[in-house]
């Protein structure tokens, strides 16, 4: 799907900026012209500012306002760049640096003046005169309604207008990604800080205190969970993020086809990215969480033996529950910061809030608009959840007892 | 190590009543600090317990020991038919400890009621959980207890809404909604203020007038003189002396004993105290290891009586212990 988009995106793009493709005037396509023009005459077929483009895509009557370009199918001849000019309203224009030809596309190079000066919004006539090394002379003129934009400063209003919303639905892949990751990583913390902490004692305790080969060989068997849960936030808390990102997107596969199992059991970009979330931030989460259930008074375990409860009983009864509300605000506080390294899953091509921006940002040259229209975002959701952040710890703070008893004078 | 005695087997005293709480040989070394030197008991039904004796002396390990929250290192223990081997392991092991644990109700220094749950739950959270009784029922029962404790305006109030004193009757209540058989007490009056400690004394006479069998460490002379049957006097790991609160208050003969009561009667006892002519805290301290010339008072007079001749506490070998063993490497806290 995401290759689809990007394809649709290109479409878009070359449709808005380079008529060469569009056969965006079919009276100056190659085959005609080419046909009605003697060899050894250049023929163009496509010009920037293009007066034809569509303006769905947001740039169409859109001009930068300092580069004239014309595509021309060579037809046999060389151009001599120096010694072609472009006119606008009849005006010689000035240039930056001596005009060039540039083989983007080598069917149909493209001729390119780079102006000193900077066209506003308004109606402009231009006039290009291509000039042969053979000393053939051609003019290409053609009229356009530039709606400004370009030449209006780094930030286009346009452009963010145009593509906000664009962007926005990256936003909400963030949210989704951040959601989803943060729910699997609270699981992973969950039993991850439950392996960390079941080490009672070391074996030369234990050998000491019991001298017993069985007993020795089930506290082995028992030391697995924290083992695992060792290696595990040892590994994750090891390894840069992005890492872990990439690996896990390009090595399920090689995995998946080592096995000999059909690619369509490929994870999709998306779950990549949330499994490498997760599995990072559960390696944090641990390390949080354990620190929670340990922070809980001794008493309260001592308190829930001496009535009897297992140890089981004891952890989810009296233990989590106490621990859950300690760890809200470092949660809280992952929480934000996994909004943010969500935009690493951008380098494996989901399209959430930063990669959309980019897309954006390369379809309209505008990566300034589109950069800021992402960091608006992020900062605006990073403030919404801080702000339900801070409500669900006052929330949790504020003692179940005294609502009761406010609810009781009422 | 002692008679053996076995699971099932009713022992009774010479009053008839049943056997308890046997321990045998009781050890527990923290690493390489021996608490428990090796501590023989038996309790019987209904008997009130009450241990004294100076901090670190092995009070509340003792008392903790009993339900394995601390693991003691050597030693048998018997609660009602449950019987022990202490340092053993295993699914046998865990069990028995699990049903110890069933039988001995516990009340700590600092309360340990769950800041979660409101007073009703925490009373109901053991019967639910453990004996899988009905929500309703343990409810109901929860109710009883709690106005039994005297709690019956406050029961769907949170432990933070709660005294001290409050709180200390919640965790009792909470104790013996398991219907235990014998009931531990660790200092339950020593975090609270002195105006509470009375509504706390009250709920635990009543308790012992009604028959429970219980341990209390507490240095709260007057209610070990109206309530116990026994008072043991407790130090560096071992009992040193026990009989009834007249006897080991007021006559005491190990010395050990005198000199902790002169430490703590005249703050707990005024007017005791003045009968017996100790007047101030601390009097003739801070050493009183060296005090010279005649002994004062009745307790001083007991010195004086002079199974010794001076005043210095003779010296407690610090390894092996009455029962001559070797002592273990170090153990763990945790079971």
């Amino acid at each position: 799907m995401g290759i689809a988009l990007i394809a649709a995106l290109l479409v878009l793009v070359v449709t808005a900026l380079t008529p060469v493709a569009s056969a965006a005037s079919p009276a100056a396509s190659p085959s005609t012209a080419a046909a009605t023009a003697p060899k050894g005459t250049p023929i163009p077929v496509g010009v920037i500012p293009d007066p034809s483009a569509v303006d769905t895509s947001g740039n169409g009557k859109l001009w930068n306002g300092d580069v004239v370009e014309v595509n021309f199918s060579p037809n046999g001849s060389t151009l001599d760049p120096a010694k072609c000019a472009v006119y606008i309203n009849g005006t010689l224009q000035k240039l930056d640096a001596p005009p060039v030809v540039q083989y983007l596309s080598p069917a149909t190079p493209t001729l390119h003046f780079s102006l000193a000066a900077n066209y506003q919004k308004g109606s402009y006539d231009f006039r290009v005169i291509m000039v042969t090394t053979k000393g053939v002379k051609i003019e290409k003129t053609w009229k356009y309604e530039s709606q400004g934009q370009a030449g209006g400063g780094l930030v286009k209003w346009s452009v963010i207008k145009n593509w906000w919303k664009y962007i926005a639905r990256g936003a909400i892949v963030t949210v989704e990604l951040t959601v989803i990751s943060i729910l699997f990583a609270s699981i992973l913390a969950l039993f991850g800080s439950l392996g960390r902490l079941s080490k009672k004692m070391t074996f030369k305790q234990a050998w000491d205190r019991y001298q017993s080969w069985g007993y020795m060989w089930r506290m082995v068997l028992g030391r697995i969970p924290y083992w695992i849960a060792t290696f595990y936030t040892s590994l994750f808390r090891g390894t840069p993020l992005l890492l872990q990102i990439i690996f896990i997107y390009q090595v399920t596969p090689e995995i998946i086809k080592a096995f000999g199992l059909p690619n369509t059991l490929n994870p999709p970009a998306f779950w990549s990215g949330v499994a490498a979330l997760s599995l990072n931030y559960g390696a944090y989460l641990t390390e949080v969480f354990r620190a929670g259930i340990q922070a809980v008074p001794k008493g309260q375990n001592e308190a829930a033996w001496a009535i009897g409860l297992s140890g089981w009983q004891t952890q989810r009864r009296i233990i989590l529950p106490q621990a859950f509300k300690i760890v809200i605000p470092a949660v809280g506080n992952d929480f934000i910061a996994l909004i943010k390294d969500t935009s690493l899953v951008s380098v494996i091509t989901v399209e959430e809030l930063l990669r959309r921006s980019q897309l954006a940002g390369a379809a309209t040259f505008s990566f300034m608009s589109t950069l800021l229209v992402a960091a608006a975002f992020y900062w605006a959701l990073t403030i919404f959840f801080s702000f339900w952040q801070a409500k669900l710890e006052t929330r949790m703070a504020r003692d179940k007892a005294r609502e009761k008893e406010k609810g009781k004078a009422k | 190590m002692g008679t053996q005695t076995y699971a099932h087997e009713t022992i009774t005293d010479e009053k008839g009543r049943e056997l308890v709480v046997k321990v045998e040989g009781l050890q527990k070394y923290f690493g390489k600090n021996h608490v428990l030197k090796g501590i023989d008991l038996e309790v019987f039904k209904g008997e009130v317990l009450v241990l004294i004796g100076p901090s670190g002396s092995g009070k509340s390990t003792f008392l903790r020991c009993l339900n394995f929250l601390e693991d003691p290192t050597i030693g048998e223990i018997r609660v009602g038919d449950v019987h022990v081997t202490c340092g053993s392991h295993g699914n046998k092991f865990k069990k028995d400890v699990h049903e110890i644990r069933m039988k001995c109700g516990m009340v700590f220094q600092e309360f340990n009621l769950f800041p979660h749950k409101d007073a009703t739950e925490n009373v109901t959270e053991g019967p639910i959980l453990v004996k899988g009784e009905k929500k309703e029922e343990a409810t109901r029962k929860a109710h009883e207890l709690l106005t039994k404790v005297g709690l019956g305006e406050r029961m769907d109030f949170f432990p933070s809404q709660l005294s001290g004193g409050q709180k200390q009757r919640v965790a009792i209540a909470r104790a013996m909604a398991m219907d235990p058989v014998l009931m531990l007490f660790d200092e339950p009056t020593s975090a609270l203020d002195p105006e509470l400690i009375g509504e706390v004394l009250k709920v635990m006479k009543d308790l012992a007038s009604q028959g429970m069998t219980m341990i209390v460490v507490s240095h709260e002379m007057g209610f070990s003189r109206d309530v116990a049957d026994r008072v043991v006097y407790m130090d560096d790991g071992y009992f040193i002396e026990q009989g009834p609160p007249s006897e080991v208050f007021f006559h005491p003969k190990d010395d050990r004993t005198k000199r902790f009561l002169r430490h703590i009667l005249p703050e707990k006892e005024p007017e005791h105290a003045k009968e017996l002519g100790i007047v101030e805290v601390d009097q003739e301290l801070p050493d009183p290891d060296a005090v010279e010339g005649p002994p004062q008072g009745a307790v001083g007079a007991a010195l004086d009586e002079g199974n010794f001749k001076d005043t210095a506490i003779p010296e407690i070998p610090l390894s092996g212990g009455p029962m001559g063993e070797t002592p273990l490497p170090p153990g763990d806290e945790n079971l």
